[in-house]
Order: C-alpha cells, then structure tokens, then sequence
C-alpha cells in the first residue's frame, strides 16, 4: 500500500496569553490510499488540531507531514493553498455553507477559486450525494443532514485525493448520521481516501482503521477491515 | 459564479446593514454632489453675470469702493454722481470703443396685493450707446429715441409683476406724469428683467439730477488694453475706474468665506463617511473570520479573500454613489434656496450647476472612497491564516 499521507513526530504547541497548550505530542500517522480512517478521542485530545495540521491548514511546531509525496511542513503559503484546492477536501462539522447561495452554487465555490470551469460536474456531484432534485434550495430550506451533504459535494468538486473531515456528523442526529456515513462509506468504494475525526465511536467503528487519540498523544490504532471492502466484515 | 455574483451574494446576507451603509455612503455622496456643484455654478452665474453687464471697465465717483460697484451691476443704488463732462473726456481716451452713461435712481411703490413699499430702480441710459453695450438686447414694440419724453421700457418680469403691456399709458414719477410704455425687454435672465429704462435726460429731471450720471460703462476695443484704459480714466479727476476682473475678485473675496466653509463641510462630511463605511467593513470582516477560514480550507488564497471584500466594498460604495447622485440631483433645488440664504452675494439665476463630468466625478470618487475604506479590511482579512481564522479570534 502506499501511504498518501504520512505524518512524523508531529507537536503542536498553542499559547493562550501565558499559558502553553501541547496539542499534539510526537503523533505518528498514516493513511494509505483508498483507506478510510477514523481518529476518535475525547473533546480537547487534539483530533481537530491533528486533522488541521495534515490538511494543511495549520503548521506543526515540530515534526513533518508529507501529503502525496510532498512535504507540506516546509512549504509557503501559495504552495499550501494549491494544496489545499488540488489535494484536499475538507468538511466541518458547522458545515460552513454561505446561506445566499443554493445547494448548487455552494458546491460550485472552490471552482471559483481553482478556476476550472467543470460546470459539468457540479450534476454529478449533486448526484453522488444524492441532491440531484435540491440543487437550487438554498441552505435554510435543507435539513441538516442534506446541508451536509452539500458540504460534502463542495468537498468534493475539485476532484481531491483526500477528504478530511472534522465532526461531520456533531450536528445531526444519529439516523441521519448513520446516513452521512453510508455516503463516506460509497464514496470511499469508490477509490476516495477518507480521514474523519469523531468522538462517536458506532461510526468510528465503520471505518477500515480507527486511531484513538488521548491528550494529544496516539495511544491506539486498530484495524477494522481490509481497506476498500468495507468494515462489514465480509472482506 | 464570479467574484462580483458571490460578493452581491455576501451582502445579500445583511440586508439591513448592507442597506443602511450604501445610505452612508449615499449621503455623503449627495453632499459632496450639491456643494460641488454649488460652487461651480456660483461661479459660472457670476460669470455669466458679468457678461451680461456687458461693460470691460465701469467709471464710477471716487470714493466708490468696489463693493458698492458690486452692488451696482446687481441692481443697487449708490449715493455718489459723475458730471455728463466727464463722459466726453472717458469717450475722448484711445482704446475706448464705447462710453454708455447711466443714471440710476430708486423709488418705492406700494404694492396693492401686499400692502408693502416695494424698491422700484430707474437706469436713465443712451439707448444707442446701451445696445452696443448690451448687443443681445430684443424688445417687444420699440426702443425709446433719446430725445423722446415720456417713454420708457420695462424689463419682462417687472412688466409681468405689474401686468405692463406695450403702448399702456401710466402715471410716473414724483409728479404722476402721464409715461407710455414703447418697448417691454424680452427676458435677459439677469437685473435687467426687474428694471425701468428711460432716456437719460428724462431720468434725469425726474430725479432732479439735471447733468449728472452715476457711471459710465466702458467697453475697450482691444481687451489687452483694458488695463492702460482705466490707467487713463483715472486720470480724469472725479472718476474712479473700476475693471470687471477687480470686480468679480471683490465678489468672490466677499463670498469666499463662505465658500471655504462650504469646503470644510465637504471634507468633514466625507472623512466621517469614510470612518462609518471603514467601521462597518471592519465589523463585517471580524464577524465572518470563521467563513474566511472555511474559504481557505476549500481553496482560496488570502488574495481571493481580500479580492471579494473588496467587491463587497466596491458594490457598496458604488451604489451608494449612484443614489447620492440622484438624491442630489432630485433635491438640488431645495439645496439651492438653502445655500442661497447663506451666501452674501448670490446671482439671481439658477446656479446648481449638474454636469455630465460631475456625474462622473461623484461616481468615481464614490468608488474612490470605497478603494480607500477596502483596502484595511480586504488586507486584514486575506492575512489570516486558515486556522486563526476558523478558531474565529479565540485566541
């Protein structure tokens, strides 16, 4: 298997005026392609501040993170936001979706600022999550579990090598969770590499390999299933 | 989708506050729109003004300060005469062209409708020497000869106010002498609608100043020569020479005053607006730091970011600087009576004065402003990193 993202001995250091944070204490970590992860922990163990870290969105204060075969940690901004728009998608647990633009228009977004001009793949997308009848709603007419959705179909539309996800079911309730996770789980047959950070530990369970993390330090990793099969056990 | 679509999109967002900051601006806009051209039309009617006197140098007694010659060519009255002798040794200097003397007397005449003593100005005139001054003069029925007696034209609003027609037979002056109205001026736009002319000699027994003119009107031949002209009529012992240009820097000096509060107003106004649209944007763009992060994770630069606050800001002042031009346009005429309340010497024209250019400048400027108050915010915003900004400032 080839990892396409491997991260090293990563720390991560917050000052809050005097007082010192250590988020992340020498994490080690690894996705291989095609494979669905989940990190689980309890609130304030360094989930998000890991997931920030290897999507670019943060840096380390030590340690090195290489993300397809480039190492992120020592590149400049302009490199990190190619990275961000090529390589990575990203969906939040608030789902951050801007309320004037339909389900549509928000999918389309990141191709604002990639500038492809994929029109053509914003239906497909409106399909896969399955919203090809709500694609001009605008978000307050969607249930959550459909908003969601949309943010996945943003997450998506710039064909990204890895999804990385942080709580994205916190806000909604366990049948349509369960829902949201059936959507990781095709999109993840479908070759997609997924890293989702949760502190629901049924969901946690459906991926191929769940991380445990605990006062910022990676305390457990267990393999559920053969990456790909899914974590049904048939495999 | 472009920037602009997704920067309406944004400030659709808050409807409230979007519209209420385009009406900052709007105002501000409107201000500065009137008061601009406020001024530009001042002066313009104050050429325009002067022209219509018609004379390159006035001749008036020594003593006669430019003020009240100011109030002369507005119709005004100064107490002081020339000697008719004094017109033959103006008309005897090179590079005159001509001399028009004029008398200028006032009554009052009661008003039957108000009951009020109304001021009523006579101008004794050459009416040959006065239609080379005045070429554009047109009369309905004829001007006067100057020998005639009991004749006289009246300007149009005067023959309106006092429901005058061509050949009316009416009692004038101290006496009650039977006058015929032979000519009714067509309008001029300028004193000359409000007043009475007639012959010299006649102005003259009717105010018993037999032999005495108040002013000679000059115009010069060559106008490089206007100087040297009334270097010459000074010469003449009772006269002072007073040139068109002294006049109009008397006029603006009185009004500039005025006007440079006028201009303060305008900065003020405008530095104010700019800290209200400035304050406005800044909130906006601490307000949305955790968006501004979501943008960064899906993709956008700290560029992109700065580029579509400053759309925002754009659209903002842009509208704005619409609406303050139509607001200003639509009320420019109750401004006008206000400024001209305000203003010592105010033409009697229109003098709100809208241009194409002005039109142009306003919106410019309101996106000028916009640039200006933008580019904080837009720089602040892109700045933030992906994680600050999604931590929302919790730090």
């Amino acid at each position: 298997m080839t990892a396409i993202l491997e991260a090293s001995g990563l720390t991560k250091i917050y000052r809050r005026g005097r007082e010192e944070i250590r988020a992340l204490k020498e994490v080690d970590f690894r996705v291989d392609e095609g494979e669905f992860v989940s990190i689980i922990g309890p609130s304030g163990s360094g989930k998000t501040a890991l997931l920030n870290v290897i999507g670019c969105l943060d840096t380390p204060s030590k340690g090195r993170v290489i993300l397809d075969g480039t190492e992120t940690t020592k590149m400049k901004e302009r490199g990190l936001v190619r990275l961000r728009r090529e390589k990575i998608g990203f969906v939040f647990q608030q789902f951050y979706l801007i309320p004037t633009l339909t389900a549509r228009e928000n999918i389309e977004l990141p191709l604002l600022f990639s500038r492809k001009g994929e029109r053509g793949r914003i239906e497909e997308i409106l399909d896969m999550v399955g919203l090809s009848d709500r694609g001009d709603h605008l978000p307050g007419q969607l249930s959550g579990g459909e908003m969601q959705r949309v943010a996945i179909g943003r997450a998506l539309i710039n064909d990204p090598k890895i999804i990385l996800a942080d709580e994205p079911t916190g806000n909604l309730d366990s049948a349509t969770s369960r829902m949201i996770f059936e959507l990781f789980r095709d999109l993840n047959r479908s070759g997609l590499t997924l890293v989702i950070v949760t502190h629901n530990l049924d969901l946690a369970n459906q991926a191929d390999k769940m991380y445990t993390l605990r006062d910022g330090q990676m305390v457990g990793c267990e393999m559920l299933a053969v990456p790909g099969n899914g974590a049904d056990g048939s495999g | 989708m472009n920037f602009i679509t997704l920067a309406v999109k944004n400030l659709m967002r808050r409807k409230g506050r979007t519209g209420l900051t385009i009406l900052g601006v709007a105002i501000a806009i409107s201000v500065l729109f009137s008061l601009i051209a406020l001024n530009t039309g001042y002066e313009i009617e104050l050429n325009r003004e002067m022209d219509s006197f018609g004379a390159h140098i006035l001749a008036v007694p020594k003593g006669c300060p430019y003020e009240a010659a100011s109030l002369m060519i507005h119709g005004g009255v100064i107490p002081k005469y020339l000697n008719i002798s004094d017109l033959e040794a103006v008309r005897s200097i090179d590079g005159v062209e001509v001399a028009s003397p004029l008398l200028m007397y006032q009554f009052y005449k009661r008003d039957e409708a108000t009951g009020q003593n109304n001021p009523h100005i006579v101008y004794g005139i050459k009416i040959d020497d006065m239609r080379e001054i005045k070429p554009w003069w047109k009369v309905e029925g004829r001007f006067f000869e100057d020998d005639e007696k009991k004749v006289k034209v009246v300007g149009r609003e005067l023959a309106e106010k006092e429901n005058l027609t061509v050949g009316q037979v009416m009692p004038f002056g101290p006496h009650r002498e039977e006058f015929t109205v032979v000519g009714i001026l067509e309008r001029t736009g300028d004193q000359d609608d409000l007043l009475h002319f007639l012959p010299l000699e006649e102005a003259q027994r009717l105010s018993n100043k037999e032999g005495k003119i108040t002013t000679i009107s000059v115009k010069v031949g060559d106008l490089g020569r206007v100087g040297a002209v009334a270097v010459e009529m000074e010469k003449i012992p009772d006269i002072q020479a007073v040139t068109m240009t002294q006049i109009m820097g008397t006029i603006t000096n009185l009004t500039g005053s005025a006007r440079s509060l006028l201009m303060t107003v305008i900065s003020i106004a405008m530095v104010i607006s700019a800290f209200g649209i400035l304050n406005t944007l800044l909130m906006s763009v601490n307000e949305r730091t955790r968006e501004f992060g979501m943008l960064k994770a899906i993709g956008a630069s700290g560029l992109d970011i700065g580029k579509m606050i400053m759309a925002e800001t754009l659209i903002i002042t842009a509208l704005g600087g619409l609406l303050g031009t139509v607001m200003a346009v639509a009320g420019s005429t109750i401004i006008e009576g206000f400024v001209k309340g305000m203003l010592p010497y105010a033409p009697l024209g229109s003098f709100i004065h809208i241009t194409p250019e002005l039109v142009a400048f306003s919106l410019v400027f309101s996106v000028g402003l916009g640039i200006v108050c933008g580019i904080y915010p837009a720089f602040k915003s892109s700045q933030l990193t992906p994680m600050e900004a999604i931590r929302g400032g919790l730090e």
